[in-house]
């Protein structure tokens, strides 16, 4: 009798427990369910983007075929079309920018976190978050009307006067001087990536251990030497993660690029020419894009662009890869 | 002494018998983290090549000693020392005093071991270059010297391009000290070096410790009671940044002067 009444309260309670895992295994697989379908979510709006890209282009695509990537002439009126130049003047702004920005930001971010007085760090860190804020229109407007007459009138006529006669500069830095043109517009590139990579930099810098440093400055290394041997090989990963997101906003910036870069379809030896990027020409001209293969000429750009973001980055993964495995780490 | 004997062995003996010299005499030292005050008026003298062990419970600031020497703290705006440390008798707490020369000088290793981000032959090549100029034979033969100072030659000579990272726990830790051996300084500071180790990496390292006496001036902070016996000449015991005992190693651990040292020492605080 006694064992007959302990054991119904305690099936009863196994009841209760098995029904209550049920439960739990419900909403396990409903959690993971949603989860995964977030990732895939993701994955068919980067193949829907890519597929109308296509959809869009194949126009342009099959009438030029592959001379629409090696033609430089961009002409609405014969209705012949080439890329070479935005592809030239994309890859070539963000280049520069690229180059400007990055010696730059580290040197920030590691005066934010090796020399700055205490005071100044907040003030300071906080002033450069803040042009990552400004709009990209504020950039565009205020390169045309403030940064391009200045260029104009001091550096560019500087330049082209110091590398007046060395071969090869003298080109590279030919007049006349513009204001606008694909330099400026690597120069406003460069300043709205700055922000990019002087945080993520200085945030990588924030991780190496006080005592990875401690030991670096206890065998006699100065702050240089413990920067340039510990801190950046330490952090080189996250360096280049930061790189790779400027990069990425420099090769797709419109706005501000559309203004100062003077939007001309050719290619020039000379840095201060005008020129055009991907971006800027779609948003130039999509507006009065008459007859579809206009149009499909330019969602053709977008397509390259898309395809060039796409493997910048996938070159940047694998350079890291293989440092990570030099590094054995 | 026989009559038999040269003069010049007569000397010899002499010298060995002689008190050894001292390398690091400590005056009156003060330290604050900000406000609080973490060592009280230390004195104390640290012969030159000996070990010297400092024990004492967790905050005590025997690790703070130890990071006055070489003034790393300094790398932290709020942390400040007075009072006077003489290297050799002459002040290092001095303004003038040059830094990087400084910890050329006295080399440190840490309690968890911190290779560089680099191959294990210029973790060491790294230090030595900053302060030299060689050629890279010479340079492969003070690598390999240090490498062998350190123990770990015969465990790293065929794979000297692999990175320090990819080396064990107790591998690293006698990187450390190669590297530190490398750039061949006069005093070695050794903070908890082998409290992260398993028992043959540590049996590894005191024997090291050993060995590189005859060259340098050691001083070790230490947790482990039974390693500061086994390695050092001298002990300190410190408690609450005070410097409340300091004698011969052998005389703290069999009859201490203090009975807050006993205690200690024999496990009943701390």
């Amino acid at each position: 009798m006694t064992i007959v009444a302990e054991a119904m309260p305690s099936s009863l309670a196994a009841q209760a427990r098995e029904s209550r895992v049920r439960r739990f295994a419900l909403t396990d697989s409903l959690f993971r369910n949603s989860t995964r379908g977030a990732a895939i979510l993701v994955l068919l709006i980067l193949g829907g983007v890519g597929f109308s890209l296509v959809v869009g282009s194949w126009e342009a695509l099959s009438k030029f075929g592959f001379s629409f990537l090696t033609t430089e002439s961009w002409n609405p009126v014969t209705e012949k079309f080439g890329a070479l130049a935005p592809i030239y003047g994309t890859v070539v702004t963000a280049a520069i920018a690229i180059l400007i920005a990055v010696p730059i930001g580290i040197g920030i971010a590691v005066f934010l976190t090796e020399l700055c007085p205490r005071p100044l760090q907040r003030p300071i860190g906080i002033a450069v978050e803040l042009l990552a804020g400004i709009p990209s229109i504020i950039y565009g407007i205020w390169g045309l009307f403030v940064f391009a007459p200045f260029l104009q009138t001091t550096l560019q006529p500087f330049i082209i006067n110091v590398f007046h006669g060395v071969p090869g500069l003298n080109s590279l830095f030919a007049g006349p001087p513009y204001g606008i043109g694909m330099l400026t517009s690597a120069l406003i590139l460069a300043i709205m990536v700055l922000p990019f990579i002087t945080s993520i930099t200085k945030d990588v810098f924030d991780t190496v251990p006080a005592v990875l440093k401690e030991s670096a400055y206890g065998i006699g290394c100065t702050t240089w030497e413990v920067t340039r041997r510990v801190v950046i090989p330490y952090t080189r990963i996250g360096i280049m993660g930061g790189v790779m997101l400027g990069l990425g906003r420099a090769l797709g910036e419109t706005m501000a690029v559309t203004f100062v870069i003077g939007n001309a379809h050719r290619i020039s030896a000379s840095l201060f020419a005008p020129g055009t990027t991907i971006s800027a020409t779609i948003a130039n001209e999509f507006t009065e894009a008459d007859g579809t293969l206009y149009t499909s000429s330019l969602v053709a750009l977008g397509l390259i662009l898309f395809i060039l973001t796409f493997f910048i980055l996938a070159i940047a993964r694998f350079m890291l890869l293989r440092l990570e495995r030099r590094a054995g780490a | 002494m026989k009559p038999m004997l040269s003069n010049e062995i007569a000397m010899s003996d002499a010298i060995a018998l002689a008190p050894k010299t001292t390398k690091i005499e400590v005056k009156d030292l003060n330290f604050y983290y900000g406000e609080s005050k973490a060592l009280k008026n230390i004195s104390l003298s640290l012969p030159a090549r000996s070990v010297t062990a400092f024990i004492g419970p967790s905050g005590c600031g025997k690790s703070t000693l130890l990071r006055v020497f070489n003034r790393i703290y300094e790398l932290y705006p709020k942390q400040r020392a007075d009072g006077q440390v003489l290297l050799d008798g002459k002040n290092i707490l001095d303004r003038s005093q040059d830094l990087n020369l400084l910890r050329t000088k006295i080399g440190m290793v840490f309690q968890k071991p911190t290779p560089f981000p680099m191959s294990i032959y210029e973790n060491i090549a790294f230090g030595i270059r900053l302060y030299e100029k060689l050629s890279k034979s010479e340079m492969d033969v003070r690598v390999e010297q240090a490498l062998h100072r350190a123990a770990l030659w015969n465990e790293v000579k065929d794979k000297l391009d692999a990175s320090g990272l990819s080396l064990s726990g107790g591998q690293q830790q006698r990187l450390c000290i190669a590297r530190t051996v490398a750039v061949k300084p006069e005093v070695i500071l050794l903070d908890e070096p082998a409290s992260a180790l398993d028992p043959l990496s540590t049996a590894k390292i005191e024997e090291l410790i050993d060995e590189l006496q005859v060259d340098y001036t050691i001083v070790i902070v230490t947790h482990n009671m039974q390693q500061a016996a086994r390695v050092s000449s001298q002990t300190a015991f410190m408690y609450l940044g005070e410097l409340i005992e300091y004698d011969k190693t052998e005389k703290m651990f069999t009859s201490p002067g203090e009975k807050r040292t006993q205690d200690y020492i024999t496990g009943r605080f701390g």
